[in-house]
């Protein structure tokens, strides 16, 4: 189905929170004040790499207006944060890792005071000898960054033998591709507001995708119970995976409890880049073979991730890739090592697609050059290796059925787009326009690829000899949740208000994904009521209860199972007590718009049922992701599948690539929010552009060359295709009832390695390094010149129309 | 710190705003710390991102570019001030039926800056839409959506 707002019919809804966002009124957590407040700001060290040896903060306590200055003295629980291992210190001690580490914080009554006792603070540091590449960490004589050394996380997966296979193979490739330093960019930097309460307690607003996962590492850092914290999570103003982890929080929240005063911290850009996380770049080795046929036997894979200097989520990123550079592919002997290196470049962490990003741009690539190098079809060779409906996951491990690898493989086949790349195209309309455009110009054209299955149409659409126009096409299989051996728990709540609305409560935030319409369209769904009936609460740890995190692709998943868990017992006992209120038995009363119905009528409003006490209508449920059987670290239990198809144009004197159109095509089970879906892979495909072809937060000497986004270049309006078009298969096998899977970081996952293969075909050169540097593809105009007559043949427009 | 404030008086949404302010204070600051019209956002320290543009006198500018002292004498229009009368100005029903918006942060400005060029382009091409709201960033929507905001505007405000 393609997904639109026809096809969507009824289902495409406006966004509930659309009309604050569109008057301002939406107050963002950042937006926030509180009569008293005070400014609180950070600071960071200088040095990637330093021993602390004094801090003196007599002066810049001093300055009028200060109200507190803190450093690691002031910490009263554990000097230290992150969700997995927590190493990354609140406020350093002795030792800094990185231009991000905070080593002082300071609250004022102005933001200009603030800044100014930052630099009244004394710190005498020494130099240390600084770690910028994980090879460099990995070196017998470097220093060891923490206890443990330089390894944060090794994975090694292996099964059947892949050198003996390789011996069998009668084409093997071999590559190493390397990934960018991508940065979230949420346009909201990182802040908050944190309120001391006069009964000792903390109130904490501040965006995170994860509330009582906050909740709990302040208690930790603050030594106070957790109950006694209230973290507000939602609205979040983008966050990409990039909040999830702490951030200004803990500092924010001891300012606040040293000087019993609300404190309000908003970090510049400059300390978002500084101080944020980052996808973790990769290098990533991978020698693949497959038999005569065409069928894969041996891959074995190398990663080494840079994870920067502290934990965070680095360990389960590197599960993730890999398990996903194994993809979803039949592959008899595979042998997967991985590495995440601490060193004393910006820390890496979570990021939409969760390290799949970056092995999937490898392993498409091996497709591509393994399918080159046989001289196939590169879609036809993936479905020769194409995992079946009942194959286990990329693990080895028992995962639920699906042939979503199969449908979006069927429906990338059948795309007009991915017909150009071999000029197979029924869109003969298309064609005529193109051909009319270079004859209009006056321009030849150029016989671009010898390997393309001849000058079709992708090759003879362009006017000038140095533009050319190349098709590429990827694959995606993508885990949901949080896989095996890591807590996944999910829930929610339910009841009738006091004012008898229905009213759901999760810990989930809305962070623009759609989270508000989604739950709408399903409650609407479930309990056939009226928009107006429905009241949500999200990302309130006072409010809401525990639901997990908002990451994964998780949370569409999560409450639409919470609410099919809850709607029995909450419409069974409405109807209960509406039939005591109107005599009319259970069995004849059903949910409806406004209240209780039977029949055509509506016999008791939720209002009146709410005026008699609510008590017994509230319904809470606690359960966990479903997780695959078997104890493989990291194993997913349920997929979605994504192809994805692109059309590009180079221009070989400037290096530019253009994006000219893209499809996707998604398996993600039902779709619950057509609107919602159809924006995430949008966005997705944004964001994935900007990978492929612009962004890389550029660090020397483990210090930010780009800092600001000035240099840190994301895709503007003009940077994104004019067409794109996503397809959403919503097929699942019989008894599947895990029902609509998240599709929040899917989107963003192929497109880099199918315009990686665009552009090969566009000009033969193989792109191993993302994002694509023009000077790779940049030829001197020397070079049309001197192959001007053989590079140029006249098109044969005549021919092709026939 | 010695400061010498000087005094503004601007109109903002309509209503005359008088208030004592350092020379160096951006109109951004102004209008989000002074005044509480927090509908517009920073999003960089580079004047690249957009999310803070308003209308100086019905002309789209972004204002981490304009100090308040600058603006002294002259009119302001914000997101807060877009819709009159209750009814939504064509290019808030655009952004929202057309879902051109997401988590919503850039939203004001990209809105601010809509209104800038169909002023002056009262009927502009899919081309001049991307021409004209280029410098505004979008992390979540992947623009599409908001090139179909702005064409539903144009439409509606051409009546």
């Amino acid at each position: 189905m393609k997904l639109d707002r026809e096809s969507a019919g009824a289902r495409w809804i406006v966004r509930p929170d659309g009309c604050d966002k569109v008057t301002g009124k939406l107050n963002f957590l950042t937006d926030l004040s509180f009569p008293g407040m005070v400014y609180g700001t950070i600071l960071r060290s200088p040095y990637p790499h330093a021993r602390i040896k004094a801090i003196r903060t007599d002066a810049a306590a001093r300055l009028p207006g200060v109200v507190a200055v803190i450093t690691h003295r002031d910490v009263p629980g554990v000097n230290r944060f992150g969700i997995m291992y927590p190493d990354q210190p609140v406020l350093c001690e002795d030792r800094v890792r990185f231009v991000g580490d905070a080593v002082a914080a300071v609250a004022a009554e102005s933001e200009e005071a603030a800044g100014e006792a930052l630099r009244l603070i004394e710190v005498e540091y020494e130099e240390l000898p600084v770690i910028d590449s994980p090879e460099a960490a990995l070196a017998p004589e470097a220093p060891r960054l923490h206890p443990g050394g330089n390894v944060l996380h090794r994975t090694h997966y292996e099964r059947g033998n892949v050198e003996g296979a390789f011996r069998r193979c009668a084409v093997i490739v071999e590559e190493t591709y390397e990934t960018p330093r991508q940065m979230h960019a949420y346009m909201e930097t990182e802040g908050g507001l944190f309120v001391p309460g006069p009964d000792g307690k903390l109130a904490v607003y501040a965006p995170t995708q994860h509330g009582y996962m906050d909740r709990m590492q302040l208690a930790r850092i603050l030594a106070m119970p957790e109950t006694d914290i209230r973290v507000v999570s939602s609205p979040i103003g983008g966050s990409f995976g990039g909040k999830d982890e702490l951030n200004i929080q803990p500092y924010g929240a001891l300012l606040a409890l040293c000087c019993g005063r609300p404190v309000k911290i908003h970090q510049s850009r400059w300390e978002s880049v500084r101080a944020g996380l980052k996808r973790h770049p990769m290098k990533i080795a991978m020698k693949t073979g497959v038999d005569a046929d065409g069928r894969l036997l041996a891959h074995r894979v190398r990663i080494l991730a840079d994870t920067g200097a502290y934990a965070t989520l680095g360990a389960p990123v590197l599960q993730f890739a890999t398990e996903h550079a194994v993809g979803p592919y039949r592959i008899p002997h595979v042998d997967v090592e991985g590495w995440a290196v601490y060193t004393n470049n910006g820390v890496s962490g979570e990021f939409r697609g969760f390290g799949g990003n970056q092995v999937v741009f490898a392993l498409e690539g091996q497709m591509d050059r393994l399918a080159e190098a046989l001289g196939m079809d590169a879609w036809e060779f993936r479905r020769i290796n194409l995992r079946g409906m009942d194959d286990p996951g990329p693990l080895g491990q028992r995962v639920a059925p699906t042939d979503g690898a199969r449908h979006v493989w069927e429906t990338i086949r059948r795309s007009s787009l991915w017909e150009r790349r071999s000029g197979r195209t029924t869109d003969r309309r298309a064609e005529t326009r193109l051909h009319q455009r270079d004859v209009s110009s006056g321009s030849g054209h150029v016989d671009v690829r010898p390997d393309n299955g001849g000058s079709g149409p992708a090759a003879a659409s362009f006017s000038s000899p140095w533009v050319r126009r190349g098709v590429g096409a990827a694959m995606v299989m993508h885990g949901c949740g949080l896989g095996f051996g890591i807590p996944d728990p999910a829930g929610g709540r339910i009841g009738l208000s006091a004012q008898g609305n229905i009213q759901v409560a999760f810990g989930h935030e809305e962070f623009g994904q759609g989270l508000l319409a989604s739950l709408q369209l399903m409650i609407q769904d479930l309990f056939a009521c009226d928009p107006g009936d429905i009241e949500i609460i999200l990302g309130d740890t006072d409010r809401a209860p525990h639901s997990g995190s908002s990451t994964a692709s998780r949370t569409t998943s999560m409450v639409w199972q919470a609410l099919h868990r809850l709607q029995p017992h909450f419409s069974r006992a409405v109807c209960e007590r509406a039939s005591t209120m109107s005599g009319i038995p259970v069995s004849h009363l059903r949910l409806g718009p406004g209240g209780v119905w039977a029949g055509p009528e509506r016999v008791v409003r939720y209002r009146e049922i709410a005026e008699k006490g609510t008590e017994g209508l509230q319904f809470e449920t606690q359960f966990h992701f479903p997780v695959t059987p078997d104890a493989i670290m990291g194993g997913h239990y349920l997929y979605t599948f994504a192809g994805v198809v692109t059309e590009v144009e180079v221009n070989l004197l400037t290096g530019q690539v253009t994006v000219l159109g893209v499809e996707h095509a998604v398996a993600a089970g039902p779709v619950v929010n057509p609107m919602g879906y159809l924006g995430q892979i949008e966005g997705g495909n944004g964001m994935a552009l900007g990978f492929a072809l612009m962004e890389d937060a550029v660090m020397d000497g483990s210090r930010y060359v780009t800092t600001n986004l000035d240099t840190y270049l994301i895709p503007t309006i003009r940077d994104v295709p004019e067409r794109i078009e996503v397809y959403a298969i919503e097929d699942l096998p019989p008894n599947d009832n895990y029902g609509p899977r998240g599709v929040g970081e899917v989107g963003s996952v192929g497109l880099a390695p199918a315009i990686a293969a665009a552009v090969r075909q566009a000009t033969g050169t193989w792109i191993n390094r993302l994002p694509i540097s023009r000077e790779q593809l940049m030829r001197p105009i020397s070079t049309f010149l001197h192959e001007n007559a053989p590079m140029v043949s006249v098109p044969d427009v005549g021919k092709e129309e026939g | 710190m010695t400061t010498t404030k000087t005094v503004v008086t601007l109109k903002v949404n309509g209503v005359e705003r008088t208030a004592e302010v350092e020379p160096r204070l951006l109109l951004v600051h102004f209008l989000r710390d002074v005044l509480g019209l927090t509908g517009t956002h920073v999003g960089c320290d580079t004047s690249q991102c957009g999310a803070c543009t308003v209308l100086l006198d019905g002309r789209g500018v972004k204002s981490c570019t304009v100090l308040a002292v600058q603006a002294d004498g002259h009119e302001v229009t914000t997101v807060e001030g877009l819709a009159r009368d209750g009814e939504l100005h064509p290019i808030q029903e655009g952004f929202w039926e057309k879902h051109g918006l997401q988590c919503g942060f850039c939203t004001p400005g990209a809105m601010m800056t809509a209104v800038e060029l169909l002023r002056q382009n009262p009927n502009p091409t899919d081309e001049e839409i991307r021409e004209g709201l280029e410098g505004v960033i979008c992390r979540c929507t992947g623009y599409e959506n908001i090139v179909r905001a702005v064409k539903y505007a144009a439409e509606r405000m051409r009546g």
